[in-house]
């Protein structure tokens, strides 16, 4: 479904501008048509950035991104939108003066009540009385996120990106969220795309990517990413780390 | 009795496609065109000549008043004073706004200076819609004055609204809120070329529990300018929020000076206030829904000024 060949996005180091590194660093791989992915790895291992070179919301540095054969390096976000790419935002947007009905109605192309209705209802998560609140800065960590995942699937995408879906969300919700995913891959045959920490996603997916240092360290079954899961949980920077005063991390 | 430019106008400001129901007063260019009063609203000229005074008796409710003027003869500057006096307990809507069809070279303008006094319990909406139009080279100026004087529990929501053709604005608002009073003040205003806009409003918070909150949304288009300004004062145990956010397009430049002056030990008075370009990640978001980028700055600023 999606192809990605020698991909790399190359960017300036935040606390120095004349040092560049490489935050995706030349990764191959296939995204097979249907299947759920599970992306992980440590924090700042281009996890986030590779998901946006999908999307096009970063511009690849060198390489090229294939979906369904077809090279869509060229299109934008809105090409790849509706060319059947759907993402879901780990930091979600808030307008002013835009409802979850206003966003809902671009994101599924009617302001139909009854179609709007039939996509909460698939979506589950959020109920009727969510789709006249304003998508402001007042709505919670959690709210924002089930009408980010709403959005998502109003698309009724090919390919959907989730990046860090549960950031927020309470841990009753967490599994029904799983469930939720898992559900429109297997009526719909969504390829889906999952950023995430969580066990309970990784658990789900058919395969997991593993980034690390902006490669992809592991690609397979769940099972065989838990040695290495388990070793990156584990900080090898207890020498010049000063306990939990010190502010900085080195991982 | 209309023209086709005078009901492109009244469409415009007033969103009336007909004679109105109810009490109104219809002026152009400077001269009555049209009255009517009913049983609770009354409407007369006053004393010196120059504007007009709407009564609303104590306890009307579910009642409006349409009070648009248009203007579409160049080189005529028309300048206006109304008292509106809100009886107690009333609830009544005001629709008043200005319209100008600007033809020739010739500048137009029109100055409404509007005086509100609203009575113990009264609850006043009232909506004002400035707009101008035509293909005339002319400067169209708008210059609306607010003033309001607000008693016990007495209640009055503005929606100020000024999107695009208008040259010159100053707009000024000034209000002073009694106990137990509640004033929300919205301001919308779109400038584009060169266009500029001054608001200038003065809010004071005089009675015990008495409450104000003014928002003001501007966009800045082209070379326009835009500047805000509001002074909000308490003087008893009061609430008060100010909150003004400006998106600036293309060169516009823009200039907020929100001030919370606070005269009373229980005064509670916030404001939030931000200038800047269209948030990068609203317009990901919107592309990402499918819609190209000009389509998505439309969608953000037409749900920024609803």
């Amino acid at each position: 479904m999606i192809e990605i060949k020698d991909l790399r996005f190359i960017a300036p180091e935040s606390d120095a501008e004349d040092r560049r590194r490489a935050i995706v660093d030349g990764i191959d791989f296939r995204f097979e048509a249907g299947k759920f992915y599970g992306i992980t790895g440590p924090n700042g291992s281009g996890k986030t950035t590779l998901a946006k070179l999908i999307m096009g919301i970063v511009e690849p540095t060198s390489g090229t991104i294939l979906m369904e054969g077809r090279d869509i390096g060229n299109l934008s976000v809105a090409e790849r939108a509706r060319a059947g790419i759907s993402y879901s935002f780990q930091n979600a947007a808030r307008f002013k003066g835009i409802t979850f009905r206003d966003l809902l109605s671009i994101a599924a192309g009617t302001e139909d009540e009854d179609k709007l209705a039939a996509i909460i209802a698939r979506v589950g998560i959020c109920s009727m009385d969510f789709l006249d609140k304003p998508v402001d800065a007042k709505l919670s960590g959690g709210e924002i996120k089930k009408i980010e995942l709403a959005t998502t699937i109003a698309r009724n995408p090919k390919v959907a990106i989730y990046d860090e879906p549960d950031t927020g969300i309470d841990l009753w919700t967490i599994g029904p969220m799983v469930d939720l995913l898992k559900r429109e891959q297997r009526e719909y045959g969504v390829t889906t795309l999952v950023v995430s920490h969580n066990r309970a996603f990784l658990e789900a997916a058919d395969a997991i990517v593993l980034i690390r240092d902006g490669g992809i360290a592991y690609s397979g079954g769940f099972e065989g990413a838990l040695p290495i899961l388990t070793d990156l949980s584990v900080c090898g920077y207890g020498d010049i780390c000063e306990g939990e005063s010190d502010v900085r991390c080195y991982r | 009795m209309f023209d086709a430019i005078d009901k492109q106008l009244l469409k415009e400001v007033a969103d009336l496609e007909a004679i109105p129901k109810g009490a109104y007063n219809i002026r152009k260019n400077g001269k009555l065109l049209g009255r009517e009063v009913s049983a609770n609203i009354n409407i007369e000229n006053n004393p010196e000549g120059n504007g007009i005074i709407i009564r609303v008796a104590p306890n009307t409710v579910n009642e409006s008043v349409h009070i648009p003027v248009i203007l579409s003869q160049a080189g005529l500057h028309d300048t206006v004073y109304n008292t509106f006096i809100i009886g107690e307990d009333s609830d009544v809507t005001i629709v008043a706004g200005c319209g100008i069809h600007c033809g020739g070279s010739k500048s137009e303008g029109h100055e409404g200076i509007h005086e509100f006094r609203l009575e113990r319990g009264a609850r006043m909406r009232y909506v004002e819609k400035h707009v101008a139009l035509g293909e005339g080279t002319g400067k169209r100026i708008l210059n609306p004055t607010t003033r309001v004087f607000m008693k016990q529990d007495s209640y009055a929501e503005m929606e100020l609204t000024q999107l695009g053709g208008v040259d010159h604005a100053r707009r000024v608002n000034e209000a002073e809120v009694g106990p137990g009073a509640s004033l929300m003040i919205t301001e919308r205003v779109l400038t584009e070329k060169d266009q500029q806009a001054k608001s200038e409003n003065e809010l004071i918070l005089s009675g015990e529990g008495s409450r104000a909150n003014m928002v003001s949304r501007s966009v800045i288009k082209g070379d326009s300018r835009q500047d805000f300004y509001v002074n909000l004062i308490a003087r008893a145990k009061c609430f008060g929020h100010i909150e003004c956010d400006a998106i600036i397009m293309d060169n516009g430049v823009n200039e907020t000076i929100p001030a919370l002056k606070a005269q009373h030990p229980d005064a509670e008075l916030t404001h939030e206030a931000s200038i800047g370009k269209i948030a990068s990640d609203q317009l990901m978001k919107l592309m990402s829904l499918g819609l190209d980028y000009d389509e998505a700055v439309n969608r953000i600023i037409q749900g920024f000024l609803k």
